[in-house]
């Protein structure tokens, strides 16, 4: 049988997870602003870093080499996969420190407010023009809900969550 | 061409930008005759919004068609014509229901689009010489003859007059009825007037500023002077301790108390607490999933302390929402047309562009007089 894939397309899935990650980031601020213990703190954001790394990865390998293709605009993925470039660094840096160390909140607050800029480039440019062009959305949906599947059950188990078991 | 562009945190000025132009076959080209200035520009000037420097103001919008895109059918150079502040396709699921407010089309993704506005897409707003309309045929309101005569009326089509009827749509205003309407801000006073409109027997308008206050009464309502608190009060004294039978909030997320400090879930909690049991509550101010530069920490992430389990026990109901103008601005333009209602004299100052600097500080500072102000690009 085929997979069911729910979305209409795939600006659709991929802004689906843009909200998701938003909500996240929100959450991971009221956390601080209440002073929450160091490994729920890291729980959220260990979900963050993965949730991107996924979604970064689908979009690099399917997503924007079909808009390169599809609308002619190379410049405007260039800039795109630049900024994922930045996002993975500010993820490495957070992933190597322990949620106790001073400056962990405001890393991850830089990683938020890096992926805002990036989620705003992102719907109005990139999204609006595939949209646009003459580009099988609905069609590249599937590939990327496929995919995403594929990474998430790879995914390694979250340390935190190891943690909080023990 | 010359236009309104955001510097930063209450710095707006008039600048030498490129023109805008039709870039898509359904666009529009509108040269602006009139474009207002509203609160909720308010909430980007003070930089309580992801608005990006470098972005044009303005999405009160009215004008003269002066070029048409291959694809636009309807629509003729020459046409007076009023443009939602939404942004619409006409073609989504939620366009298709008359919800243009939340088109699924221009601003993928996120629900919405607008000219000029933070998270609204990349539309520029129409505080400038030209504006472009993107599906033009669908967001274009042509006006009737009389549009130049009363143009100051017609431009509030493009927003505040339908956003205030809509308050008294979600809230299900019925004649007869009495309504509580918090904020005597244009939308409020536009709320007052639908509720005038509509039949209702009693409109209380809550607010702290005199001026404002002054012009609900010309409109028939009652002003409720909270300044020094007690409006609540006084409302369920006028309603013999039951409470209005229907509710508008008019404010927004940077409503104050009594002391100018911003209190979030102000008039919220006042609604729930002078509407009465089984009433419901029309939601129009605008609230925002998270507000990073809130005093309050709850309104940093979006949250308010919401009396809750009154509301419930009330057993009251809550609709929420920016206006789908194009569900309201037909028949609203009917109004104004037969000479039914001039919404114009809520205005206070027509400037021409170049003053819009003084004329947003004016307004932030909520200056007395200072209600509603029609920039003219034309003068």
């Amino acid at each position: 049988m085929k997979t069911y894939v729910p979305y209409d397309d795939a600006v659709d899935l991929l802004d689906a997870d843009h909200q998701a990650v938003k909500k996240l980031f929100i959450d991971f601020n009221a956390r601080c602003a209440d002073g929450a213990p160091p490994e729920v703190k890291r729980a959220i954001a260990e979900k963050i870093c993965q949730a991107i790394l996924v979604h970064s990865q689908i979009e690099e390998e399917i997503f924007y080499p079909a808009v390169r293709e599809g609308t002619g605009d190379k410049s405007l993925i260039e800039e795109a996969i630049d900024e994922h470039a930045q996002a993975k660094e500010t993820i490495a840096t957070i992933q190597a420190m322990d949620a106790t160390d001073g400056g962990y909140d405001a890393t991850v607050q830089r990683l938020g407010e890096l992926i805002d800029a990036h989620v705003l480039e992102e719907r109005e440019q990139i999204f609006l023009e595939a949209r646009q062009a003459p580009m099988d959305l609905k069609a590249l949906a599937v590939l990327l809900f496929e995919r995403k599947q594929t990474l998430l059950a790879s995914a390694p188990k979250s340390k935190a969550k190891q943690q909080v078991v023990a | 061409m010359r236009a309104v562009v955001y510097n930063g945190p209450k710095d707006v000025s008039v600048k030498n930008v490129p023109d805008a132009r039709v870039e898509r076959a359904t666009d529009v080209l509108v040269k602006i005759t009139s474009t207002n200035i509203c609160g909720s520009d308010l909430h980007m000037y003070e930089g309580r919004t992801s608005m990006l420097p470098g972005r044009i103001f303005g999405h009160e919008n009215l004008g003269v068609v002066i070029e048409v895109g291959p694809a636009v059918d309807r629509v003729k150079v020459g046409d007076r014509v009023c443009l939602p502040f939404n942004i619409g396709c006409g073609f989504c699921a939620n366009c298709e229901k008359g919800l243009s407010g939340f088109c699924l089309t221009v601003n993928p993704g996120s629900a919405g689009g607008a000219y000029g506005f933070a998270g609204m897409g990349p539309y520029s707003g129409g505080q400038a010489e030209l504006l472009r309309v993107p599906y033009g045929d669908y967001n274009c309101l042509l006006l009737p003859r009389d549009s130049e005569e009363k143009e100051n009326d017609y431009v509030m089509l493009s927003d505040i007059f339908p956003t205030g009827f809509h308050a008294t749509e979600l809230a299900g205003v019925l004649p007869g009825e009495s309504v509580v309407i918090y904020g005597a801000g244009p939308v409020g006073l536009m709320a007052a007037c639908s509720s005038v409109l509509k039949g209702a027997s009693q409109v209380f308008v809550v607010d702290t500023h005199r001026d404002r206050l002054k012009l609900a009464e010309k409109l028939g309502a009652i002003p409720i002077d909270d300044t020094e608190g007690g409006g609540v009060e006084r409302v369920m004294e006028l309603t013999g301790g039951k409470g209005a039978d229907r509710g508008c909030e008019c404010v927004g997320y940077q409503c104050c108390g009594m002391h100018r400090e911003e209190v979030p879930n102000l008039t919220m909690n006042n609604l729930v607490q002078t509407v009465k049991a089984t009433g419901s509550i029309g939601v129009v101010g605008v609230f925002l999933p998270e507000d990073p530069n809130s005093p309050d920490k709850l309104a940093q992430r979006g949250q308010m302390a919401f009396d809750f389990g009154q509301f419930w026990f009330k057993g009251q109901r809550m609709a929420t929402g920016q206006a789908n103008v194009k569900a309201y601005n037909r028949q609203l333009s009917k109004l104004i047309e037969h000479n039914k209602v001039k919404p114009s004299w809520i205005v206070s100052h027509e400037l021409p562009l170049e003053q819009a600097p003084e004329a947003y500080d004016n307004f932030d500072k909520r200056k007395a007089g200072w209600t509603k102000v029609i920039l003219k690009p034309g003068l």
